[in-house]
């Protein structure tokens, strides 16, 4: 049950020898953020970019979605060239929530839809679902201020949710969130992967995160950002929290940080990281 | 960026040139060079206009000076303790709230017309920044270092200078650039109000003789030193804050 | 902590009612001459005699007006100069810094100019007090459309919201708080600036008639005068606070 690409399981999204700089070539201040990368992401799958702090996966990830155009290279989204966001397609959630302040929780939502074609009559009925399925369903009225860090995110995923994209791109969702938090809003994520049959691309810096949530993770190097291996978990969704005490778990979660050790430590000297 | 701001003086001068110049002489605004020829030919020629400048510039400093003084000993007597400050400092901001321009005649009564009325007026403008600025730099003293001090057996004059003057002194300097602004229009209004001597004076005369370009050169002066008292009072503050990275104000 | 709006309310409650007993006093015992501080109980019944005349009324009037027009001006084109200048990171970096200068300068220089062009009527007024407003509104006005949090504008990009929808939706309300502010400042400008032109110079309105009582010797009138006008600032000023205080709760 692995993820690979095949005839059956085609890919999403398709990296192409990605290159990003920032800054004109040959300039002092120019940083080399991405190295010639390419990947592909299979439907379906939930894959994980994981990588030392600064190495370009955040960078990675708004690239795919069409918020940065890359100095070389290609990404297709089912076939289709990605030079500005798709909102049809494709659905961010970023790490803090960018809920409006002066919108309510509900307006938030229709927000969202409008912009996205969604039929009108359709607004009401699935806000009520998405933020039920996030268990915050009685807070549609209130402001996001009124709301803590925690409940405003789980609201935040809701809405990339409720978009009801086939491709959900997630920057790190559950940083800002205490661990019990994480843990539960993990396992709602991979009951939703199974249910919706979503592809879903996650940014994270946690080891076992990824290892609970992905089909399969890519491990990154230190900027600029290379593949240094991706590991395959084998594991049907949903995923429950058994899957943590399993030998495999913790075998999975060593090779990960066995790999990436010495790019952690080369991350940590590097300026500005 | 110092070119695209020169850029657009230049173009501004002259499209003010070309729109004033057609129309002979007729219209009130007058163009650059009318302007130019003016300052020189009359308004810096004449003795009594320079000396009214000049004038200004003195009141001006003396209200400033009066202001600044007042304001940090008041400043620092009413933020020196918690109660004086509630007391007291609703009292400041109700003061503040008053549009004092309607003062302007009465100060003049009882004055009179002469440089007295205007440093008054510039004074009692200008204490108000210093002085609200004091107080609320004294307000967030740490009261552990108060603690300390007293223990330490500091009295109150020795708190007041080793502990509160330090804090307060961030604010106190941009009180003081505040404080410039407001000096200068507190004068400014005064001088234009008293019409027979002064700065004032000449503007009425200028205006009631519809000769414009002496009036914008009048202007153009008092404006040009309004500006330099800014910047220095700016580059003050500047000096005495630099060290200073989060924004405080 | 009794820094309460009540707390600070009542101390300025108490100074008010000393000041006025000390002016009783004061006019009682004559201790400042009649000419500069005139018994309360004269500027009352003075105060009395003027809110029963047509000139009263027609002078507020005026006054009323002219506050509205200027002020009314300096809004739509303080706040349209900011919209204006925030649509280019350009044009913001090299005008931004140019208005904030000008308004280093106390505009009241300018007056003398507003009056040449304009006259000594309403209208000068009203165009001291709209360039006087514009500057606090205008500086806001960019200060907060250009400073809008860019992670909310990478949320509506993400969403697929138009330039115009960003604008509408996150553009504009992102920046209110800040644009009201510059509100509320240019307002208490427009005020006071219009009062004092018509001190200055003016043929009607309320600056004018405490201008003439003074030239007329006539103290009790024009402090009557001075009565009206810090009591309007003063109920303004409570009322603004009221309705920001109000706006900062919710």
């Amino acid at each position: 049950m692995s993820a690979e690409v095949t005839a059956a399981r085609p890919a999403a999204i398709s990296v192409r020898h990605l290159t990003h700089r920032f800054g004109a070539e040959g300039a002092a201040s120019s940083v080399l953020a991405i190295d010639n990368l390419s990947l592909d992401v299979v439907q379906g799958e939930f894959l994980c970019l994981l990588g030392p702090s600064g190495c370009g996966k955040s960078t990675l990830l708004n690239i795919i979605g069409g918020l940065v155009i890359p100095t070389e290279g290609e990404v297709l989204v089912h076939g289709r060239p990605m030079n500005r966001p798709m909102p049809d397609r494709l659905a961010f959630v970023f790490q803090e929530s960018t809920l409006f302040p002066w919108y309510t929780v509900s307006e938030n939502f229709t927000i969202a839809f409008k912009y996205r074609g969604v039929a009108r009559s359709e607004w009401r009925d699935r806000t009520t679902e998405a933020l039920a399925s996030v268990g915050m369903a009685e807070f549609a009225r209130h402001y996001p201020n009124q709301l803590s860090v925690g409940m405003r995110q789980r609201v935040n995923l809701a809405r990339g949710i409720a978009a009801g994209t086939d491709i959900l791109l997630m920057d790190e969702p559950f940083a800002a969130l205490d661990e019990q938090s994480r843990m539960v809003l993990g396992e709602d994520l991979s009951v939703l992967l199974a249910r919706t049959g979503k592809t879903i691309v996650f940014v994270t810096h946690s080891l076992a995160e990824a290892v609970f949530l992905s089909d399969r993770i890519v491990l990154m190097s230190a900027r600029p950002a290379r593949i240094k291996e991706i590991i395959t978990v084998d594991q049907p969704h949903p995923r429950l929290p058994e899957f943590m005490l399993e030998p495999r778990f913790s075998e999975l979660r060593n090779r990960c940080y066995a790999a990436l050790r010495d790019e952690i430590r080369a991350a940590m000297t590097m300026q500005g990281t | 960026m110092l070119a695209a701001r020169a850029a657009i003086l230049a173009v501004t001068l002259v499209a003010w040139e070309v729109a004033a110049r057609p129309t002979g002489g007729a219209d009130l605004i007058a163009p650059p060079s009318a302007i130019a020829q003016a300052l020189f030919a009359t308004v810096l020629r004449d003795g009594a206009i320079r000396s009214a400048i000049l004038f200004t510039l003195f009141e001006v400093l003396c209200a400033y000076a009066l202001a600044v003084a007042g304001g940090l000993v008041l400043g620092l007597a009413i933020g020196s303790t918690e109660m004086a400050r509630r007391s007291f400092y609703p009292v400041v901001l109700l003061l503040y709230a008053i549009p004092q321009v309607v003062m302007l005649p009465l100060v003049t009564l009882v004055f009179g017309i002469g440089p007295a009325a205007k440093i008054a007026f510039g004074f009692s403008h200008g204490v108000f920044p210093v002085l609200v600025n004091v107080i609320a730099g004294m307000r967030n003293v740490n009261p552990l270092y108060v603690r300390a001090a007293t223990a330490m057996g500091a009295q109150r004059a020795d708190i007041i200078r080793h502990v509160m003057f330090p804090h307060m002194a961030t604010s106190f300097f941009t009180g003081l650039r505040l404080a410039m602004t407001t000096t200068l229009l507190g004068v400014i209004l005064a001088e234009l109000y008293v019409s027979t001597a002064g700065v004032g004076y000449f503007t009425k005369l200028f205006a009631e003789n519809f000769d414009p370009a002496p009036l914008f050169a009048l202007i153009g002066i008092l404006a040009v030193m309004a500006i330099a008292l800014n910047e220095l009072a700016r580059s003050v503050e500047r000096r005495f804050t630099h060290w200073r990275t989060a924004s405080t104000s | 902590m009794k820094d309460s709006p009540a707390a600070s309310r009542l101390v300025q409650l108490g100074f008010l009612t000393a000041a006025v007993t000390a002016w009783y006093v004061a006019g009682r015992f004559s201790v400042v001459p009649p000419l500069f501080l005139p018994p309360i109980d004269a500027v009352w019944s003075s105060l009395n005699g003027l809110i029963r005349t047509e000139e009263f009324w027609s002078a507020i009037g005026v006054t009323l007006s002219t506050i509205a027009k200027a002020y009314g001006i300096a809004v739509v084109l303080g706040v349209l100069a900011g919209y204006l200048v925030t649509r280019s990171r350009f044009l913001t970096a090299v005008l931004e810094p140019v208005i904030s200068a000008l308004f280093s300068i106390p505009i009241t220089l300018f007056l003398p100019l507003f009056i040449l062009v304009f006259g000594i009527g309403t209208a000068s007024k009203v165009a001291y007090g709209a360039a006087y407003g514009f500057f606090p509104i205008a500086l806001n006005t960019i200060a907060g459309l250009s400073r809008v949090d860019r992670r909310y504008l990478a949320a509506a990009r993400a969403l697929g919201i138009s330039a115009f929808g960003t604008v509408r939706h996150v553009m504009w309300p992102a920046a209110f708080p800040v644009i009201l502010t510059g509100l509320r400042i240019g307002f208490f400008i427009a005020f006071a600036s219009v009062l004092g032109g018509e001190t200055i110079s003016s043929v009607e309105g309320v600056g004018r008639n405490i201008a003439l009582s003074a030239e007329l010797l006539e103290p009790a009138r024009m402090y009557a005068w001075i009565v009206v006008v810090v009591a309007a600032a003063l109920v303004l000023n409570g009322a603004v606070s009221a309705i920001e205080n109000r706006m900062r709760g919710q």
